[in-house]
């Protein structure tokens, strides 16, 4: 018997579960230990573990999260939102929005990339994000009936600090205490090395939608040390899917596709990528047009981006001293390491066969998992830890805009690095500090993360006053600052304000907003979650009236078109429980006719198999 | 030093209460040798480093209080945070040899440390020489003639590296202290000269990579 019923309740911490989620570009998951060993739990009806990273915002306000919203993609394209990972913490003008895609992308305030969607105001990647969680989340507690509120989150390790900053937010935004923010490869080798008692120095390749990441690990005694991380936090799989469309577009001398055309495209190319993992030849059919493409064709096409991958493992290996000859095994993860090319050149790079056992799309949320299940049950602690690197070096802007590193990248977290300014005026009382994170020297190809002015400084002769500023990265890879005049110890005042996120009173407001709105937004969600199911319906309903109406009688007929035509003037109104009643009855009125077409389906499979028979 | 939980009496450079268990704060000003519990000294053992390094983190990383009170995630943080700055420094022969000079009152990486100017003529020449040399090849494309250049200067440092040791050890032993001080400044100003030219071949190998 699990010890459920004994479990006593107490008051100081959050009740409930904690869970691990992998976040992704194309797929989120949300997985926790049951009865010690680690699981994806169900995210839809037929028990599926995937939920499609998919917004879709109804005209009439509501949200739908997963496959509902991926469904209405082709008829909305710019309100259904997918892959808007690639967007956590980036500015309007980043290299991402200029990609092919159908956003459409709004103003707003401060450099923050916003949608511009159907329901209302325009939404940033951090509100989209916290949708899919809030989703996760609620899954979640239907599975164990009982509240979810404290969650280990995924994220690519080369995000940047303001990549991860937007994590963390949207995770807030969503109602859950982020407990920690976890590296994906890292998340994987704990899943692999739990399992295996593994010891040894491994190589995680991890190729995802949007992300790609390696990393370096070192595993002994239960401490798995990163010895070194490496990465592109704009490539992975979805560019794969553009590479076909891009190809299908020019053969079509097709220059300016429709919002709606783009949609459709990916879909059918993302499509055609997936067949060919396991055919050597796939027909992509797009508006009435089919294309045949072979997995040659395939593998030309994407082999830039393949390649991209090749000096980021040498440079990880380099950098964590190590030969190729070295490592004891290779681990591959992410949806896009099933592609054959990829999983090709991953062998020939690290020259052996990667092990794996675990599924690839699972293996990042069932280490999640395991983290939460780490860090919440005390029982537990003293087997396993997990130090992890930054990414990227961290530095200040300098004279001349040159960046000084003081946090260089695969510096173990936690760490804390200072430096010392001195003014060059007479009489300055303020100093602008710029914080950066990148490994070029100029400041201009460095991310900008935050700048702020640090006043009040007494008016001194040049070079006279002393400031020590103080970078501080804890074991999420996330960095504080902070500043201190030497002279009198005081910290000074100082406003720090994101380049590219959302600032914490943002944050509070929508937090503030959302929990105002919760009751409204849960009827509109119900609402546009019936409207799909009633689409749904009425589709099916006619299309098989269509096909077998001739088994029904004429008042049998008109009563089921009558039950449809309920759903259809029901779902153009704004009541989600009558709608469900409606919906409801039309189920009714159509079993037994469902019933009549299942029975001839059968008839006629069985006519068909007795002819065959020799 | 008594424990912040229950007052009980603790040697300095406690790392957990001895009774409760508890995190304690850093102490003010602890050194990275003593974040390992060990004296200032050239000569590290490294496997046993990295033992304690794990056995430390182990007792103080951050993950193992994530449920545990504000007060003790912050010690936690704090401990944590000197042991991986001190395992970084201490593990690398280099970086220990500038630290113990630090420790022995001359930082190197501060601008007006001012070794620059009483080194000897002969290494500013030997430094012109090599710029120019490899200013020369990098112009000229010749990354063949750059690496091996470069095998040449990591022997220059290793030496310069063994010679700074070897001054620090009669520094540390109170031997001589004034010249051991300079010999030792001397050596690593040329160790980070040696360096910094091989961060520039490898800049220079990886933009041949691409």
């Amino acid at each position: 018997m699990s010890g459920g019923l004994l479990q006593i309740h107490d008051p100081l911490k959050p009740a409930g579960q904690a869970v691990g989620i992998d976040l992704g570009t194309t797929n989120s998951l949300v997985a926790a230990v049951v009865n010690g060993q680690p699981r994806c739990l169900p995210v839809d009806e037929a028990g599926g573990t995937l939920l499609p990273s998919v917004v879709h915002y109804a005209a009439e306000g509501g949200v739908l999260v997963g496959a509902q919203a991926r469904s209405q993609a082709s008829r909305f394209p710019t309100s259904t939102l997918a892959s808007v990972k690639r967007f956590m913490g980036k500015g309007r003008a980043d290299a991402e929005t200029r990609k092919l895609g159908s956003y459409r992308f709004a103003e707003g305030a401060g450099d923050v990339v916003r949608f511009e969607v159907a329901g209302g105001a325009p939404v940033t990647p951090i509100e989209v994000s916290a949708e899919i969680l809030r989703t996760l989340k609620r899954r979640a507690e239907a599975f164990f009936s009982a509240k979810v509120e404290r969650a280990v989150i995924t994220v690519p390790a080369y995000f940047d600090d303001a990549q991860r900053q937007a994590t963390k937010d949207a995770g807030r935004l969503a109602g859950l205490e982020v407990l920690r923010l976890l590296n994906e490869p890292t998340a994987a080798a704990l899943a692999y090395g739990l399992d295996k008692g593994s010891q040894g120095t491994f190589a995680v390749y991890d190729l995802g939608g949007g992300t790609f990441d390696v990393s370096i690990l070192h595993l002994v005694d239960g401490v798995f040390q990163v010895k070194a991380t490496g990465g592109n936090s704009a490539l992975g799989g979805d560019d794969f899917d553009r590479a076909v469309a891009e190809q299908v577009l020019s053969a079509e001398k097709l220059t300016a596709p429709t919002p709606e055309q783009v949609t459709t495209l990916l879909a059918a190319s993302r499509a055609a990528k997936e067949a060919l993992t396991t055919q050597e030849v796939t027909t992509l059919e797009w508006e009435g047009r089919r294309t045949d493409i072979s997995r040659a064709q395939l593998e030309a096409w994407i082999a830039p981006w393949v390649e991209k991958t090749g000096p980021v493992c040498r440079r990880a290996l380099k950098d964590a001293g190590l030969k190729v000859t070295e490592l004891d095994g290779v681990i591959l993860v992410g949806g896009a390491t099933r592609v054959p090319a990829v999983r090709r050149f991953a062998e020939t790079l690290f020259g052996r066969a990667p092990l794996g056992d675990i599924d690839p799309d699972q293996v990042v949320a069932l280490g999640a998992a395991v983290q939460a299940d780490l860090l919440t049950n005390a029982q537990r602690q003293d087997e396993v830890l997990l130090l992890d690197v930054i990414p990227l070096s961290l530095g200040l802007e300098t004279m001349g805009g040159v960046a000084e590193k003081l946090i260089v990248r695969n510096t173990t977290v936690p760490t804390a690095a200072a430096q010392v300014f001195t003014t060059f005026q007479d009489g300055q009382t303020a100093i602008d500090i710029h914080v950066v994170q990148g490994e070029r020297e100029l400041v201009a190809d460095c991310r900008s993360l935050a700048r702020f002015r640090l006043s009040g400084l007494p008016p001194l002769a040049a070079g006279m006053t002393r400031v020590e500023v103080r970078f501080e990265v804890n074991a999420d890879g996330l960095l504080a600052v902070s500043a201190r005049e030497q002279a009198t110890g005081a910290v000074q005042s100082m406003t720090v304000k994101p380049t590219h996120g959302l600032t914490d009173e943002e944050v509070e407001q929508m937090l503030l907003d959302s929990i105002e709105h919760a009751e409204a937004d849960m009827h509109a969600r119900q609402l546009a979650e019936q409207r799909v199911e009633a689409q749904r319906m009425l589709a099916d309903a006619a299309k098989q009236l269509r096909e077998n109406g001739d088994l029904l009688e004429a008042r049998e007929r008109s009563g089921l078109e009558a039950a449809m035509a309920d759903v259809k003037r029901l779902s153009e109104e704004a009541d989600a429980d009558t709608l469900r009643e409606a919906i409801h009855a039309l189920d009714e009125r159509a079993k037994p006719f469902i019933e009549l077409v299942m029975n001839r389906a059968m008839t006629r499979a069985l006519v068909g198999h007795s002819v065959e028979q020799p | 030093m008594q424990c912040w939980n229950c007052n009980t009496e603790t040697a300095p450079g406690t790392l957990t209460c001895p009774r409760c268990s508890k995190v304690q704060p850093l102490a003010p000003g602890s050194t990275y040798f003593e974040a390992f519990g060990l004296k200032p000294t050239v000569d590290v053992d490294l496997p046993g480093l990295e033992r304690v390094y794990r056995e430390r983190s182990l007792q103080v990383h951050p993950d193992r209080f994530s449920t545990a009170q504000a007060r003790e995630r912050r010690f936690a943080l704090e401990q944590s945070t000197l042991l991986n700055d001190a395992y970084r420094t201490l593990k690398d022969r280099a970086s220990r040899a500038f630290y113990l000079l630090k420790l022995n009152g001359l930082d190197l990486s501060k601008e007006d440390a001012g070794t620059q100017k009483d080194m000897p003529l002969s290494f500013l020449e030997e430094v012109m020489e090599l710029r120019e040399a490899l200013d020369g090849h990098r112009e000229r494309g010749r990354l063949e003639a750059a690496l091996e250049m470069a095998g040449e200067v990591s022997v220059r440092r290793s030496t310069a590296l063994a010679d700074a040791e070897a001054s620090l050890r009669q520094l540390l032993a109170h031997l001589d202290e004034e010249n051991s001080r300079r010999d030792a400044s001397h050596a690593l100003a040329r160790v980070r000269y040696f360096t910094r030219f091989l961060e520039e071949v490898n800049a220079m190998e990886e933009e041949a990579l691409g």
